[in-house]
């Protein structure tokens, strides 16, 4: 009888293990950044066309010192970075003036022309660039696209968000840059 | 005649001179992976950034080169992109604070095992070594037996026939 409800026990427990392995899914990327409350690594990054006027034809981080920033990581063959898109443009209409949105196309080498198109169809107003060599996006320790990073006026990080922000997250984060 | 000698000569030269070049490639691109080997691929899963094909590993592969290049140590390339994804990217987890229990919990685990296996034995020993009581009237019928005297004819050498079936 003992010896039965060991082997019960036993079985019972590897079965509870695999369920555990088959139900949790994919493994959480939420990593929390190493970067948080240290400053963003600095980059100077060639700028799309319609932002020359504004920006010329490199986008360098360090110009920008003081302000407080919202750094988008995208792809254009990102499914979630076309959802959280017009959240993005429409935060950057209402913070604009006070908070600096950067878009930076990362993990696609030379698609300026796919990164064209995403740019055009959600009419960003905001400054986009291109890091090609995804050596930006290794210097922030990114995981994938897309992800947020809010930096506080002083150049440090804030919060890193991990995937599509929606208009609550955008808000509260951006508020909590300018307070 | 000695054209061809010169020919020879250099062409014995370039290959030498290409043969030393592809085998510091070789060198090096031997320690790019190992070290990779080292490192979780960001946006991959389960795959390390020496064995994966994507295009960030692959960028990261050309940093740990460049890194070589330069006459960085393993752990000053380790330590770069530890300071970048934090423990996270580090395959094997460093052998520190909470992190030391991944390292101590396997060999815990051998010792209590290995424990309880040794006190299983013991028990199983002692259990064999024990000797079952034997009523006086049972052991006087084994040794009758073994003396050739049967009186009862309880102990045979061959075995019983089988009871026939109802």
């Amino acid at each position: 009888m003992k010896r039965v409800a060991v082997v019960v026990a036993i079985v019972g427990g590897l079965a509870a293990l695999f369920l555990f392995g088959l139900l949790r899914g994919a493994p959480d990327r939420n990593v929390p950044s190493n970067l948080l409350n240290r400053p963003v690594p600095n980059f100077e990054l060639p700028v799309y066309e319609r932002y020359l006027a504004e920006f010329g034809p490199r986008l360098d981080l360090a110009d920008h010192a003081g302000r407080p920033m919202v750094i988008n990581f995208w792809a254009s063959w990102c499914g979630p970075c076309y959802a959280e898109a017009p959240h993005l443009e429409a935060a950057q209409r209402r913070y604009g003036d006070e908070v600096l949105f950067i878009g930076i196309q990362t993990q696609e080498r030379d698609a300026r022309a796919a990164g064209r198109a995403f740019i055009e169809r959600f009419d960003f107003t905001f400054p986009n660039v291109i890091d090609d060599d995804s050596r930006v996006s290794i210097a922030y320790g990114l995981f994938g696209v897309p992800e947020t990073f809010f930096v506080r006026a002083d150049g440090t990080l804030a919060y890193k968000h991990v995937g599509p922000v929606d208009a609550e997250v955008l808000t509260e984060r951006v508020e909590a840059l300018l307070r | 005649m000695s054209r061809l000698v010169r020919s020879l000569r250099l062409a014995a030269v370039a290959g030498i001179l290409l043969g030393s070049a592809f085998a510091q490639d070789i060198v090096l691109d031997s320690r790019v992976f190992d070290i990779g080997n080292e490192l979780r691929c960001p946006t991959c899963v389960a795959e390390s950034v020496g064995e994966s094909n994507a295009a960030i590993a692959r960028e990261m592969r050309q940093i740990i080169q460049e890194q070589l290049d330069e006459g960085r140590t393993r752990a000053e390339i380790l330590g770069y992109f530890q300071e970048r994804y934090g423990d996270w990217i580090l395959l094997s987890p460093p052998r520190r604070g909470v992190l030391l229990i991944v390292w101590l919990l396997p060999v815990a685990a051998v010792l209590v095992a290995g424990g309880g296996l040794f006190v299983l034995v013991r028990r199983w020993r002692a259990a064999a070594d024990e000797v079952a009581p034997v009523a006086g009237e049972d052991l006087a019928r084994v040794r009758a037996a073994l003396a050739g005297d049967d009186p009862a004819g309880a102990i045979s050498a061959e075995p019983a026939p089988p009871a026939p079936r109802p």
